[in-house]
C-alpha cells in the first residue's frame, strides 16, 4: 500500500471557480435547509418549507445575477462546465419558472394531505439539475444533469399516492425515462467511440468533416435526439405526456410542461449546436420530421380533448413541434444571416414566452378547480360570469398560447416563422407552410376554451365567486404581466439574442 | 487464443442470459438470469482491462440491485406466471420484431465499421495505459477532469434514498381520498370510455 | 488485444437490441425495468470496449457513471411499482394503461 502511494504522482486538486458554481450552491444550502426543516419541525414548521424553499430560488438568482453583471465566460474542468450567456439566460429562466411553480404548489400541496417537505426537496433538487443542464458541456455532464432532473420529476408526477392515476403518472413517466435515457447513452457511446471525447466542444471540432458522415455517426446523433426527443415530448415519442400530465398533480404538470420541457430543448440546444454543428446534414432532416409530425399530431389530437388538462398537453406537445422548427433548417440559414447558430435565439425566445403562457394557464386551471373540482371544459362554462378577472385571464393565456397579437405568443411564433423564411429552402418554405396551418388548427381548440367561459351558461348554476389565495394570485400576476410584457416589447427576442455560446469548436 | 476463448464464453453467457430475461415468463427466472447478463458482462469488463468496473459490475449491479429486484418480487408476491403468449395490444408484438432485426443488423454494419472510423480519433483524457493500477488511473480522472459530475450524483443518491423513504411511509391518514384538496384534474377511470 | 474490439461492440449491440425489445414485448413493470438494465448494460460493455480502442480513462468513468445513475434509478422506480403494486396487485403494464397515447 505505502509503496503505491509513494510511487504515485502527487494528486492536484482541480482549481474551482467557486462563483461560477455559486448558483449551484446557494440552491444546493437551501435544499439542505429544506431536508432538515421538514425534519425538525415536523407539524409546525410545514409551512415555512415552502417560503424557504421560494427565498432559495430568489437568492439563487442573485449569483446569477452578478455573473451576468461579470459578464466573462467561465470554462470549467477543460470545458465540461461552462458558464456563459446561455447558461445564464436559461438558469434565470429555470430559476423563475422553478419560483412560480412553488407559489401556485403552496395552497394544492398545504390543502391536499401530501407530504410537504420532500415535496419541495424533490422540486429544489429538479431545479439544481436544470441548473447543471444549462451549464453542462460534456456528455457525463448532460448525462447526470438529465437523471438529476428527471428522477425527482419522476416521483413528482406521482405525488398522489392514494391515487392510481397518479402511481399510473408516475410508472408510466418513469418506464419511459429510462427507456429513452438508455437510449440516449447508446447514441453517445457510440459518438464517444467516433470523435474520442466527451467534451462537446472537442467532438464538435472531430464531428466537423466534410465528406458524407459514416453510419455510425448518423445513428449517434439519431439516438441521442430520440432521448431527447421523449423528454421535450415530441412526437411519436410523446405518449406519456398526456397521461402524466392528467395524472401528476397540477403544478407539477406545469412544471414539467414548461422547465422540464425547456431543460430537454437546453440540451438539444448544446448538443445540436455545440457537438453536431457540422453535422446539419444528419439532424436537419430528423428535426424536420420531428417538427412536422409533432406540430399536426399534437394539434389534431388536441382538437378532441374534453379535459382542460388533457389539451393543455397536447397543445404542449404542439408548442414543442414549433420550437423544433428553427432546428430544422438551421443548417440552411446562410452565413451572412447569421449561419446555423441563427437558430438559437428564436428556440430560447419561445421558450421563454411559452414559459409565462404556459404557467399562467395551469395557474388559472387550478385557481377554477380549487372551485369546480373538475377538470372538464364544460366546468368552465359562464366562468365570465361569477369570475370575470379569471376569465380575462384565461383569455390572455389562451390567446397568447394560439399566438394573437399583442399578446406574448405571437412574437414567439413570429421569431420561428422568421427563422424558417430566413432559410429560405423549399423544405423551410413547406415546413413554414404546415406551421401556418397548425396555428390556425390551434386556434379552434383555444378559442373553444374562450367560448365556454363567455357565452356558454354556468353548468350547475353555482355562481359563488373564487376566492384566489395569495400565492397563486402573485404567480398569476407574474406570468400575466410577462406575457404581456413579451408581447408588446422586445424584451423575450432581447434575450433570446443575448443567449449565445461562450464556446464553440 | 485464450482471450478468444473468454470472449465466446462470456458472449454466450450474456446473451442467453439476456434472452432468459425477456423470455422468462416468471418474474423471479427474469431477475436470475439477469444476474448470468451481469457476469457476463463482469467477465468482458475484466478481458477490457476495467478491473475496478468489474468489481463494482458484481458488488453492486449483481449484488445489490438483482438483490433489489427480488426482495421486491418476493415483496409483492407477483411470482405467478406471467402470460407471454397473449398479445395486449395488437401489432405491438411484431412491430417490436421488426425493430429489433432492423437495429440488430444496423447496429452490426456500424460495430464493424467503427473500428476504422475510430482509428484516427485521439484521446484527450488520461491514457488507459499509463503507470499504475486501472483504479488508479480511474480516480485521477474521476476527482479532476469529472469532479463536478461527480459531486452532482451525491445529489442523486441523497434523492434516490428520500424518495424511497417517501414512497414507503405510510400516511397517517390512509384512507382519506384528497381531504379539502383538489383531486386530479383528469376524468375519472369510468368514464375516460376506453 | 486477442479478440478484435468490433465483437465487442457486435456483442453490446445485441445485447442493446434484446433489451429494447424486451422493453418493447414485455407487460410487466419489473421485467420492462430488468429490460432496461439489460440496455444500460449494452452501454457499459460499448463504452469499456471504445475506452480500450481510444486507449481513453474518460470512457470507462462514464460507466461508473452509469452505474452510479443505475442504481439510484432502481431505487426509486422499484419504489413505485412497489407502492403501484401494493395498490393493484398483479398489475401489468396494460392495466395501468401503458402506451395509451
Amino acid at each position: 500500500m505505502l509503496h503505491l502511494l509513494a510511487q504515485a504522482e502527487p494528486f492536484r486538486s482541480p482549481t474551482v471557480d467557486f462563483h461560477a458554481f455559486a448558483p449551484e450552491i446557494v440552491l444546493s444550502v437551501s435544499i439542505v435547509v429544506v431536508l432538515l426543516v421538514d425534519l425538525v419541525f415536523d407539524e409546525r414548521g410545514k409551512w415555512a418549507t415552502s417560503s424557504i424553499a421560494g427565498i432559495g430560488l430568489l437568492a439563487a438568482l442573485v449569483p446569477v445575477l452578478t455573473l451576468a453583471v461579470d459578464g466573462a465566460d467561465r470554462s470549467l474542468f477543460d470545458g465540461a462546465y461552462v458558464v456563459d450567456n446561455f447558461a445564464l439566460v436559461m438558469k434565470a429562466l429555470f430559476l423563475l419558472s422553478g419560483y412560480v411553480t412553488i407559489l401556485i404548489s403552496a395552497r394544492y400541496i398545504a390543502e391536499g394531505d401530501y407530504y410537504e417537505g420532500e415535496y419541495y426537496f424533490m422540486l429544489l433538487c429538479s431545479l439544481l439539475g436544470m441548473l447543471v443542464m444549462g451549464s453542462a458541456r460534456d456528455l457525463i455532464s448532460i448525462f447526470v444533469a438529465l437523471e438529476l432532473l428527471s428522477i425527482p420529476a419522476y416521483l413528482l408526477a406521482g405525488w398522489r399516492k392514494r391515487d392510481l392515476r397518479g402511481n399510473e403518472a408516475s410508472l408510466k413517466y418513469y418506464l419511459l425515462g429510462v427507456f429513452a435515457a438508455a437510449v440516449m447513452l447508446y447514441g453517445m457511446s457510440l459518438i464517444f467511440g467516433v470523435t474520442g471525447s466527451t467534451i462537446l466542444t472537442e467532438i464538435g471540432a472531430a464531428l466537423d468533416g466534410g465528406e458524407a458522415p459514416a453510419p455510425i455517426v448518423v445513428v449517434g446523433i439519431l439516438f441521442i435526439v430520440i432521448g431527447f426527443a421523449f423528454k421535450v415530448s415530441a412526437v411519436p415519442f410523446h405518449t406519456w405526456a398526456p397521461d402524466t400530465y392528467e395524472g401528476a398533480p397540477t403544478p407539477i404538470t406545469a412544471y414539467l410542461s414548461v422547465a422540464s420541457k425547456a431543460a430537454g430543448f437546453v440540451a438539444l440546444l448544446q448538443l445540436v449546436f455545440i457537438g453536431f454543428l457540422g453535422r446539419s446534414d444528419v439532424w436537419g432532416p430528423l428535426f424536420w420530421v420531428l417538427a412536422a409530425i409533432t406540430m399536426t399530431v399534437g394539434n389534431l389530437i388536441a382538437l378532441r380533448q374534453t379535459n382542460i388538462v388533457r389539451m393543455l398537453a397536447y397543445s404542449s406537445v404542439a408548442q414543442a413541434g414549433f420550437m423544433l422548427a428553427p432546428f430544422a433548417v438551421a443548417g440552411d440559414i446562410d452565413v451572412d444571416r447569421g449561419g446555423p447558430l441563427a437558430a438559437i435565439p428564436p428556440v430560447v425566445t419561445y421558450l421563454l414566452i411559452y414559459a409565462a403562457m404556459n404557467l399562467g394557464a395551469f395557474a388559472v386551471v387550478m385557481v377554477v378547480a380549487r372551485k369546480t373540482r373538475s377538470g372538464e371544459l364544460s366546468s368552465y362554462g359562464g366562468l365570465f360570469e361569477y369570475a370575470p378577472g379569471l376569465a380575462v385571464l384565461m383569455t390572455v393565456f389562451i390567446f397568447a398560447l394560439a399566438g394573437i397579437p399583442p399578446l406574448g405568443g405571437w412574437l414567439a411564433k413570429f421569431v420561428v416563422f422568421r427563422a424558417l423564411l430566413d432559410a429560405g429552402t423549399p423544405a423551410a418554405i413547406v415546413l413554414a407552410v404546415i406551421a401556418a396551418v397548425n396555428s390556425v388548427i390551434s386556434l379552434f381548440y383555444y378559442a373553444s376554451v374562450a367560448r365556454e367561459m363567455w357565452m356558454r351558461p354556468v353548468p350547475d348554476g353555482d355562481r359563488a365567486p373564487i376566492r384566489i389565495p395569495a400565492s397563486l394570485g402573485s404567480a398569476l400576476a407574474l406570468a400575466a404581466a410577462f406575457t404581456l410584457l413579451f408581447g408588446v416589447s422586445n424584451v423575450a427576442t432581447r434575450f433570446g439574442d443575448l443567449a449565445i455560446f461562450g464556446f464553440l469548436p | 487464443m485464450v482471450d478468444t476463448i473468454v470472449f465466446v464464453l462470456a458472449a454466450l453467457v450474456i446473451l442467453s442470459g439476456a434472452l432468459g430475461v425477456i423470455l422468462a415468463r416468471n418474474p423471479v427466472h427474469s431477475a436470475l438470469m439477469l444476474i448470468m447478463t451481469l457476469f457476463g458482462v463482469a467477465v468482458v469488463f475484466v478481458a477490457q482491462e476495467a478491473h475496478f468496473l468489474a468489481a463494482v459490475q458484481v458488488i453492486v449491479y449483481a449484488g445489490a440491485i438483482v438483490v433489489l429486484f427480488l426482495f421486491v418480487i418476493m415483496l409483492l408476491g407477483v411470482d405467478q406466471a406471467d402470460s407471454i403468449e397473449t398479445e395486449p395490444i395488437g401489432g405491438q408484438r411484431p412491430a417490436a420484431g421488426v425493430v429489433a432485426l432492423a437495429s440488430v443488423g444496423l447496429l452490426v454494419l456500424l460495430a464493424v465499421r467503427a473500428v476504422q472510423v475510430s482509428s484516427g480519433a485521439r484521446s484527450t483524457s488520461s491514457a488507459l495505459d499509463g503507470e499504475g493500477t486501472n483504479l488508479e488511473k480511474l480516480a485521477r480522472v474521476l476527482f479532476t477532469d469529472y469532479l463536478f459530475a461527480f459531486e452532482a450524483t451525491s445529489a442523486l443518491l441523497v434523492i434516490a434514498v428520500v424518495g424511497a423513504v417517501v414512497l414507503a411511509r405510510k400516511p397517517a391518514a390512509e384512507d382519506v381520498q384528497d381531504r379539502k384538496g383538489v383531486g386530479a384534474l383528469g376524468r375519472t377511470r369510468s368514464g375516460s370510455g376506453r | 488485444m486477442d479478440v478484435d474490439a468490433t465483437w465487442y461492440l457486435v456483442l453490446s449491440a445485441l445485447l442493446f437490441t434484446i433489451g429494447g425489445a424486451g422493453v418493447l414485448v414485455r407487460r410487466n413493470p419489473l421485467v420492462m425495468f430488468m429490460c432496461v438494465e439489460l440496455m444500460l448494460n449494452a452501454v457499459n460493455i460499448s463504452f469499456v470496449t471504445f475506452a480500450r480502442m481510444l486507449n481513453d480513462t474518460g470512457g470507462q468513468v462514464v460507466v461508473f457513471f452509469v452505474l452510479v445513475v443505475a442504481a439510484a434509478e432502481v431505487v426509486v422506480g422499484l419504489g413505485i411499482i412497489v407502492a403501484i403494486l401494493r395498490r393493484q396487485p398483479g398489475a401489468d403494464a396494460d392495466d395501468i394503461s401503458l402506451l395509451r397515447g
